[in-house]
Formats: C-alpha cells, structure tokens, sequence
C-alpha cells in the first residue's frame, strides 16, 4: 500500500523575495501539475501545510509564501540547495478544458493571485486557445504588490486592472476588487467565465458583485484556502457540511461553493 | 449436529495412536494398550481392520512383540527384501514419479510444519518429515490447533492422495495381520474424517462454539492468548482520571482482573488502533524514512457493541475517504475484535437511538461476571482456546432500552442554510471552553494534526508525528496566514453536531457518524450535554415545520 502520507525530497533552486513578507521559492520537480492544484509542503520545525502552486516550468515549480506567524516561518531559514520534503500535487484544477474559446475574468486579492497564476500564464503562452482576458488584481497598498513583473507582462495581451484597497499610486486603480468588476464588459461577451481567488470575504463580495452585474452562478469558479494537516481526506481540518475540500476541492463552481456553509 | 470437545480429543488422541505405530516397532505396552481400545466403526475398512486388529490381539502370543518387529522391518524398512518389495512410509516415495525420498511433497510439509512454527519432535529426528508417522501427528495438532479448512487441506493433499497404494503396499509385502489391520483402521478413518470434515465446511454440521469457562480456567487461557496476540480491555488506572478520580481507559490487560466490565470506559477503544500521537515517519536534512511498528503481534480487543460500531466509522474515514491510510490499516490489519457483552447501558448511553446497540462483526463475544465467563466463538482460529471447556448455549445478548434517547432531525440537505444561522448555536459560545475533551472521549472523532518534533534545536533531524485533534479546538480551522473559518464555540459545536448526525450520513450513506455512548456528555467540564443539544435542535425543527 502506497504511504500518502509520506513526502519526498525536492532540492530549493531559487528564492525570489516578492514583498517585506512574501517570498517565491522555486524547487527542483519533474511532473504535472494542473492550474490551480496544491502541494503539502513540510515547514521545518512545525508540520505540513497546504501550499498552491504559483508557478511552473521545465523541471521547477514555485511556491509564494508569506511569512506570517509561527507556521510558515521555519521555511524562511531555508537556502538555495536546501532540501524541501513536499507531496503532491493534490485537489482538482480550473476547468481549463471548460474555458477554452471563451472569454475569461480573473478577480484575485492579495496572495490569491498565486493559484490563478499558472492558468493566467496558460492563457498568456497560448492566446489561440482562449478569447479575452479580464484580470482584476488587488493589493492592500504598494508594498504589498506581488508579481510585478508578471503583471507588466500580462497587460501586453489581457485587459488588466491592477487595483490598491485604499492608497494610490501610479498604474494602481484605488479601491477594493469589487469597485472595479463594474467596469468588465460581461454584456459584450458571448460566453465567459469568471476565476475568484482571496480571503473569503473578497470571494464572497466579489462573486456578489459579479451575480448583480448578471453573472450566472455557474460561471463563477473560486478556491478555497483552508487548513489542512493531510490533504488526502482524513485529517478532517478542511472538511465543510459533507465535502472536504481536500478532495473535492479547492476549486469549486460558485453554485455548489454557495452552498458550503462554515 | 454439533461436534463436541469430547469428540475432537478423540480425533486428535486417535492420529496420535496412529502415529506412533508407524513410528518404531511396536512394544508390549503399546500392545495391551490396543487391547481395551474402542474404534469407531463407521465404515467397512474401520470394521474389518478392527476385526482384524482384535482377532490378532487374542491370538498374540509372548513373542508378538518379535513377530511384529520383525514384519515392522520388512514392511517399512525394506529389511532383507529386494528393492520395491515394501511400503516405505513416506509421501514423497508415493507422490514422485521415480518413487523416490525427499521430493515435492517433501517440501511441501517442511514448509507446512515450519510455518506453524513447528520443529522435529525429539525422539523422531531419524525420520522424514513426511513420513506417515509425522504427517499423521500434524493432522492431530491440527485438530487441536488449525481451522478446519487447514485440516481438510491437510488430510486431501497429504494423507488421502497416497495413503490408498501404501495400504495396497501394506497388503502386499505385511507378513501378520497386524500391520495390513493397522493399515485398514488408518483408511477407514481417514475417511470417516473426510467427512466429517466436509460436513463442518459446508456447515451441515458444526463445531460446538460457546463455552462456559470459570474465571480460574480463563486465566490459563489469556495466558495463551497472550503468547500470540496483545490483549487489550477496558482497564482502571487509579487516581488518573478528572479531579483525582479513577481513569478507566483501554490498555493492555496482563490478568482477567483488570478488566472493568461493571463501568463504562471513559475514553473510548479507538486509541488502541489509532494511537493518540504516532510517529509516522523520521526526517533529517536530506530524506525521510517510514516508521515501521515496533510490535508486529496482533491484537485482540475486547469492546462494547458501541466501541465495535465505532470501528467501522473510523473505517470508513482512514480506508475509504480517498485512498487509504498506510498508518491505519496495517494497525486494522491486526485487530481482532471481541464483544464485551452490554445488557445494560450506563448513564448517558443512547446507544439504541442511534441503531448501534448491536453489533454483529465480532470474532468472539464475552459475557463476564465474578464466577465465569461465557464466551461464543465465531472465529474458528479462537476455537481451539476453548475447547477443552464446557459446551453451552450462548449467545451475547444487548441493550434493548436505553435511560435517554436521541431524537435524531431528519434533516434535508436544502435546510443547512437555515440550521447555520440558527441562534441556537449561540447559547454555547460562552458555555464552551474549547477544550476538546469530548473530541478526545468520541469513539469516532477521527481528525488529527500533523506535529514536526525536532531533536535538536540546531539540526533538522526530526519526526513528523500525527495527533489527535478536534474540532472544538478553538484554532482547528486556522490556516497559515492566520485565517480562521468557523470562529465561534457555537460554530463548532453546530460543526460538531452536523457532523455526527448528519453530512457523515449524506456523504457516506448507511449510518450516522455518532453511536451514542454518551462519554461527550460524561467528559465535559462545563456539563455541555450533547444529547440535549441533539434533541433541542430537533424540537426547534420540528416546531419551524409545523
């Protein structure tokens, strides 16, 4: 029997510093992994946390980690050419099949632009596969501004709306995600989806928002971030009524997601 | 029909009787020990070689013995005949093509024998391992050890597939009566044991399977039980429990005496299988390495019907919610488990409510009390523990009737926006310290945290442990940013309850998740009665409905 709770050893490439708090590691891994999928990755001196993947490339996938309170902070003692013990990739993905050909939004705040990152870059490298993309990114203020450089990419071929919750600065919209999804063209487009990732209550509003400006339900996908000790259906932490979200999850459809109540 | 224990001692001393006459010659003890014995005459070949048996008896002479030696010589031993001309006594001379020593079959029963842990038997170091001698004394320590599937093998792939031309051999070569009667009992009963070895298989007959045994014939019995398996049962540890109070908690017993069967355990039995810390695997800076079992014997655990039902739920979680758990199984793998008879219930039990005063899946029931201990075995591989006691009629009866009742909601999946926002729930945010000590009395909770321990401040050389946790801790949902999903007493309790009477059921189908032993209730410091919460929420529906 196969030991699922057993992580293996992958070999720290880079570290990128992405904010005061925020840090890119890049590690050492040969496989697939699909757009919007996690790994357990072990923090040394704590445990195991669940961790989407932010990137990925030829035998490398990055992790953005915020260091923040005790459980993430024994990964910030690591080097380049530390080893960092991960398994996975688990949960489900974006339904990227689902997207192709249409036109697509992605709203993400804060760290939440992690997950949506490889299926934006998906779309970014293959255009011919989708129609328009929308991105709405918002931070807390300047210092907290993630991907730069990414961001600047991506306004070359997506309608991007970088936004700062309530600070100004040059290039940054003001305001919180929800002030700018008013201004998404949803009656020009034929067909579309719409990816929301952050803290759950800019989920919450933002699928809000997006419902009154008559977004179906169903078109609406978000991602759950929820504790988890195991991620393969047994620790019980990220469990919500009858679905755990280690499983079914951390991507959900807003219709069934509506429906999970903590 | 039932088979008495009576019945399998007379099997077992009949093959050893048998045995030692194709053993060594016979003597005049063992002569006139043949003299009072009584055959069953099932069969023509049991008839006639009795017949035979006795027609020699009476007629033997003072120099029997020499006679029989003799004929025992050139029978079995090929003395002072040409070769072919004898009945060598082994299976292998028999079963291979060139009727020769030490073959196939050979090796089949060396590794027969070794498997059961059984070495030469001394005195006998000068014969083969499937001689007719050796093979007909494991056929008896079969009867009193193995399964009756193992004897059935036994008896047809390594006595009846060869025994018929050895006897015809017999026939042929044997200068007396004696050896070719010998011979005949020895096919007429092996057939009788056919028999009735196919009549125990297919159930048209059946080994008797209760018991009554006193407490001082038991504790022989859990000796033995002891040697193969640990055995765990509810046990006192005195002045460990709440406020000084006696602790009563599964361990590992050592003597009938420490068994608690009067009192309900306050923990449940889940921690035997499913530890309360557990080291899961060893890491330093460049890999890690599995944890393997430090003691790889199996365990029979004696448990109320509540406790067993319980076994299943966390079955259900560990083995069947996404793939299985390495760490549990091979725990599970061992586990026998054993009813400990509850006619009764105790104070807070709610067992029958909750459909899991019965429970069915057990390898052996045991009814307890000061004097002796009836005891129904289903498990053929416990039978030959109790066999030598007394046959009764017994079956474990259960609880009928609990003092409390659950009146568990029927609760439509649609209803759980309307049941989350209930105030209800509010009523235990400042009851509720958040300790988790009903988490930690459930017999299924099964929710655990990941625990990195490290040995040395300096060194990354460490074990992941995994311990138990619970959802009324109050940090249970928080993530690594900091974030908390459910961030009231009242929330995890709605949480908690949801879970044990409802979405483990919509999920998993066939039963709830609670099965009603009332120790949530019995452990909480600020007397949080469970029951009641289960019951006012049904009322509060019930009056929303109507």
């Amino acid at each position: 029997m196969e030991n699922i709770m057993l992580p293996s050893p992958h070999k720290i490439l880079s570290i990128v510093k992405e904010t005061q708090a925020e840090y890119t590691f890049r590690v050492a891994y040969e496989g697939e992994t699909k757009h919007g999928q996690f790994f357990q990755l072990s923090i040394p001196k704590v445990g195991e946390a669940p961790i989407s993947v932010s990137g990925k490339g030829e035998g490398y996938i990055e992790f953005t980690i915020r260091k923040i309170g005790r459980l993430t902070q024994g990964i910030f003692g690591l080097q380049p050419g530390d080893v960092l013990f991960m398994r996975g990739p688990y949960g489900n993905a974006f339904p990227v099949d689902q997207f192709k050909g249409k036109d697509l939004v992605v709203i993400c705040g804060g760290t939440g632009m992690a997950p949506v990152k490889t299926l934006l870059n998906h779309f970014y490298d293959h255009p011919e596969e989708g129609k328009s993309v929308h991105l709405i990114c918002g931070f807390k203020d300047l210092g907290c501004v993630l991907f730069t450089e990414e961001i600047e990419k991506f306004k070359g071929k997506f309608h991007v709306i970088p936004t700062l919750d309530n600070s100004s600065a040059p290039g940054f919209e003001t305001g919180m995600v929800t002030a700018h999804i008013g201004k998404i063209p949803f009656n020009s487009f034929e067909d579309y989806n719409v990816v929301i990732v952050g803290p759950p209550v800019m989920m919450r509003f933002a699928a809000l928002e997006c419902v009154k400006h008559g977004v179906p339900e169903d078109k609406i996908w978000v991602s759950f971030e929820r504790r988890m000790s195991c991620a393969v259906g047994k620790c019980g932490h990220c469990k919500i009524n009858e679905t755990y979200v280690c499983l079914e999850g951390p991507v959900f459809n807003y219709s069934r997601a509506r429906e999970l109540l903590d | 029909m039932m088979i008495s224990k009576a019945e399998s001692r007379g099997r077992a001393d009949l093959y050893r009787l048998l045995s030692r006459l194709y053993e060594r010659e016979a003597d005049q003890a063992l002569l006139d020990s043949l003299r009072g014995l009584s055959l069953p005459e099932d069969n023509d070949d049991l008839k006639q070689g009795a017949a035979a048996l006795r027609d020699y008896l009476a007629a033997a002479g003072p120099d029997a013995v020499d006679e029989l030696a003799v004929d025992y010589a050139a029978v079995f031993l090929a003395a002072g005949s040409a070769e072919g001309a004898a009945a060598l006594p082994c299976e292998s001379v028999y079963t291979s093509p060139r009727r020769i020593f030490m073959q196939e079959a050979w090796e089949q029963v060396c590794r027969l024998y070794a498997g059961k842990g059984l070495g030469r038997a001394e005195g006998r170091a000068d014969l083969m391992e499937d001689h007719l001698a050796l093979e007909l004394a494991f056929q008896g320590w079969l009867v009193d050890n193995g399964t009756v599937r193992e004897q059935k093998s036994f008896l047809e792939s390594h006595l009846l597939n060869w025994l018929p031309a050895f006897a015809a051999d017999v026939d042929k070569y044997g200068r007396t009566p004696f050896y070719k009667a010998v011979t005949r009992i020895t096919l007429g009963f092996l057939a009788l044991e056919r028999g009735l070895l196919e009549g125990l298989e297919s159930g048209e007959l059946s080994m008797a399977r209760s018991f009554s045994v006193r407490n001082d014939r038991l504790a022989p019995i859990l000796a033995r039980l002891k040697e193969q398996y640990r055995v765990f049962a509810p046990k006192r540890f005195p002045k460990r429990g709440l406020k000084g109070a006696d602790l009563i908690r599964y361990g590992e017993i050592d003597a009938l005496t420490d068994i608690v069967y009067k009192e309900k355990s306050h923990l449940s039995a889940k921690e035997v299988f499913y530890p309360v810390s557990q080291t899961l695997f060893r890491f330093n800076g460049e890999e890690c390495t599995q944890e393997e079992p430090a003691d790889g014997r199996e365990i029979i655990l004696l448990a109320r019907p509540c406790d067993i039902n319980a076994v299943r739920r966390l079955d259900t979680i560990f083995l069947r919610n996404g793939q299985p758990d390495l760490y549990y199984a091979r725990m599970r793998e061992k586990l026998h488990l054993f009813l400990l008879e509850c006619k009764e219930g105790f104070d807070n039990c709610f067992c029958v409510s909750m459909g899991s005063n019965v429970a069915l899946d057990y390898e052996a029931a045991v009814r307890i009390d000061d004097i002796c201990a009836l005891v129904e075995v289903k498990n053929e591989a416990f039978l030959p523990y109790f066999q030598d006691e007394v046959p009764i009629d017994f079956a474990p009866e259960f609880v009928s009737e609990n003092r409390r009742a659950a009146r568990v909601p029927e609760i439509r999946r649609e209803q759980l926006a309307e049941i989350t926002v209930l105030d209800y729930w509010k009523q235990f945010d400042d009851k509720c310290i958040g300790c988790g000590g009903c988490n930690t009395a459930c017999p299924t909770c099964s929710c655990f945290d990941t625990v990195d321990v490290i040995y040395h401040e300096t060194s990354r050389d460490g074990e992941r442990r995994r311990v138990w946790s619970g959802c009324m801790l109050e940090d249970f949902t928080r993530t690594a940013g900091g974030a908390l999903a459910r961030k009231t007493p009242g929330a995890n309790m709605r949480f908690k309850v949801l879970h044990k009477i409802f979405d483990f059921k919509l999920r998993f189908g066939e039963e709830h998740m609670c099965v009603g032993c009332g120790r949530c209730i019995d452990r909480c410091p600020k007397d949080i009665d469970y029951l009641d919460a289960i019951n006012g929420l049904s009322d509060l529906l019930a009056g929303k409905e109507g």
